[in-house]
């Protein structure tokens, strides 16, 4: 008899959300976390009174996560309380142009309008489209399985209007938006985007550009921080008796010819169960934790095939002011073209780009709870992506050298004089990123996401090598993102249920 | 017939190339980037 029905590996939103469902369906469900705190990349940590985001800094789509609570028969406001943050971005030009984008759609009509009155019509048209697609194709776009050609079937055939929006998956994000605008200004204020799907916009999938839209229907930060998302569902499936234990590092994935009968910790222990499901990333599930030689050599070549998303610097400021800025998210970027060379002539040539390409969160502008009294946080990218190998050299070693710069950018362009208001600061490397959260190369995404690695071409939610194994998180179907990975833990746990329920 | 068959098969693949020049080198690049990742697709699609 083994020791659990199921168990996970990881703390992520995408291993919480199987878990939870699974102990809801009265699975005996043990979840393994390898770090002292859950939620991944979506978690929150404590340093001299400032509560800071590991990683991601903002939800949108709540789709997922309210059909999480459905399907756990709760309601997601007794669990998670969302502030809404309004207006969704504020952007800065690389001149030190400024405008924000409200989450009204009348009024960024409005903004729009005084910046490129002839991009009203584009954006019009845009937007009717994009909400058009949202109506209709939210729950068949988010919480379909999409990985076999049967299950792409299924979900056209129900959803006939998919066949109008599918070609968007096949053009690139900066086709779409210069479809749509013609404004240098509006487009990259649009295009930037791309980047949050992991790629530029000459790579990034057209399907991104409208899924952004989203915003519209507006966006929110959980009060607390980032973590109360992970601690609200894991307190689900905890009421159904689902067991979440940190600080516990799965080592492999014991097998039984090719079926999964457990895991092997760190410590050298072993516990049973037939069902594995892995919140890692995908190359380390099945290079590392199932291992080459248990695999057929199709496998590996395919596995071995992805490459991992891009990694990303965070800086972390605790500030003894109220920063002047005018929104939860503060963008700052060039033009299309220039966020194409930060990827071509910087990022895949292992260099840090010059450019002031930064993103810039204000937790504390929705929840001011998050500091102490009069004191303010700011989380940031900057010159990003940056590689994970910088011209060969240790992140360890550059460090101070990319604080530093970090400093004079934000000075620069942002919030000059800022430098004699901070009272805390850590950069968070993406080697501390690969220690912190074991994500090789400090990918923020799991594994890079494009049509090629998408939907049908990405990892399957339950593994056709090993049976009884399956795989949630960032590296499955839809890729990186808070709703996103909701959204693959209502999948998987929707396979392991029809397999086993 | 089987003469005609290489004729349009030449003419497409000519077709392509053409396309390939004449687009701007952000395309290209697009273009470079898809052709590379499109031999494992098969195994992707099984894995
Ligand atoms: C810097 C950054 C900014 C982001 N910003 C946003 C944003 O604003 N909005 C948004 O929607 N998304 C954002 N994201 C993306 C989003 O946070 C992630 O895609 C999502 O949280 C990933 O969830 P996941 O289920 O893939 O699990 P992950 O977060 O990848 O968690 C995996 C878990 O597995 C654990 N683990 C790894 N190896 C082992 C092992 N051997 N044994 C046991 N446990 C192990 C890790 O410690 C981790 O807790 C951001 C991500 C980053 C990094």
């Amino acid at each position: 008899m083994a020791d659990y029905d199921a168990i996970v590996i990881g703390a992520g939103l995408g291993g919480l959300t199987t878990a939870s469902l699974l102990s809801k369906n009265g699975f005996k469900t043990l979840v393994l976390e390898q770090s002292d705190i859950i939620g991944g990349c979506c978690s929150t940590y404590e340093s001299q009174g400032y509560r800071f985001d590991v990683g991601a800094s903002i939800v949108e789509i709540l789709h997922p996560m309210e059909r999480f609570f459905e399907l756990m028969g709760k309601r997601r406001e007794d669990y998670i309380e969302l502030l809404p943050c309004d207006p969704i971005y504020s952007f800065i030009t690389e001149d030190g142009r400024r405008f924000s984008y409200p989450t009204d759609v009348d009024e960024t009509t409005k903004v729009i309008e005084s910046i490129a009155p002839e991009d009203v019509e584009g954006w019009k048209k845009f937007a009717s489209l994009g909400f058009e697609m949202i109506d209709r194709m939210m729950d068949a776009m988010m919480l379909s399985p999409m990985k076999t050609v049967p299950e792409a079937m299924r979900m056209v055939i129900k959803n006939p209007e998919a066949m109008r929006f599918l070609p968007l998956l096949m053009r690139t994000h900066q086709a779409v938006t210069r479809k749509y605008y013609r404004n240098p200004v509006i487009q990259s204020s649009v295009a930037f985007q791309s980047y949050f799907a992991g790629a530029p916009p000459e790579i990034g999938s057209g399907i991104f550009g409208f899924i952004a839209l989203t915003e519209h229907l507006g966006i929110y930060y959980p009060r607390g921080g980032m973590i109360s998302i992970p601690e609200g569902l894991a307190r689900a499936g905890e009421e159904h008796g689902l067991e979440v234990r940190t600080g516990r590092k799965v080592e492999k994935i014991l097998l039984d010819g090719r079926k999964a009968r457990g895991v092997l910790l760190e410590d050298g222990s072993e516990i049973t169960s037939d069902i594995v499901v892995s919140n890692v990333n995908a190359k380390v599930a099945y290079l590392k934790m199932v291992g080459p030689e248990n695999l057929p050599r199709w496998a590996v070549k395919a596995i071995s095939s992805y490459r991992h998303s891009m990694p990303c610097p965070m800086i972390y400021v605790g500030l003894d002011t109220k920063p002047d800025l005018e929104a939860h998210h503060t963008v700052v970027t060039g033009s299309i073209e220039a966020m194409n060379k930060v990827w071509n002539d910087y990022y895949t040539k292992d260099l840090i780009p010059s450019t002031a390409m930064s993103l810039i969160c204000w937790p504390t502008e929705a929840d001011p709870s998050l500091a102490p009294e009069g004191h303010h946080i700011l989380n940031f990218l900057c010159n990003a992506p940056a590689p994970y190998a910088p011209l060969g050299d240790n992140w360890d070693r550059i460090k101070g050298w990319y604080r530093e710069e970090a400093i004079k950018s934000l000075e620069r362009v942002v919030l000059p004089g800022i430098r004699d208001h901070i009272t805390y600061m850590e950069v968070s490397t993406p080697l501390d990123f690969e220690r912190r959260l074991l994500s090789p190369q400090g990918s923020i995404y799991g594994l890079f996401s494009d049509m090629t690695s998408l939907a049908l071409f990405r990892p399957h939610a339950r593994s056709r090598v090993v049976d009884g194994l399956y795989l949630t998180g960032s590296s499955t179907h839809l890729g990186g993102g808070v709703p996103t990975t909701i959204a693959s833990g209502i999948i998987t746990s929707g396979y392991i249920l029809k397999d086993r329920g | 017939m089987k003469n005609l068959k290489k004729a349009l098969l030449l003419a497409g693949l000519l077709g392509m190339a053409a396309a390939y020049m004449a687009a701007d080198d952000s395309t290209k690049r697009y273009i470079a980037h898809i052709g590379k990742q499109v031999p494992y697709l098969p195994y992707r699609y099984f894995i």
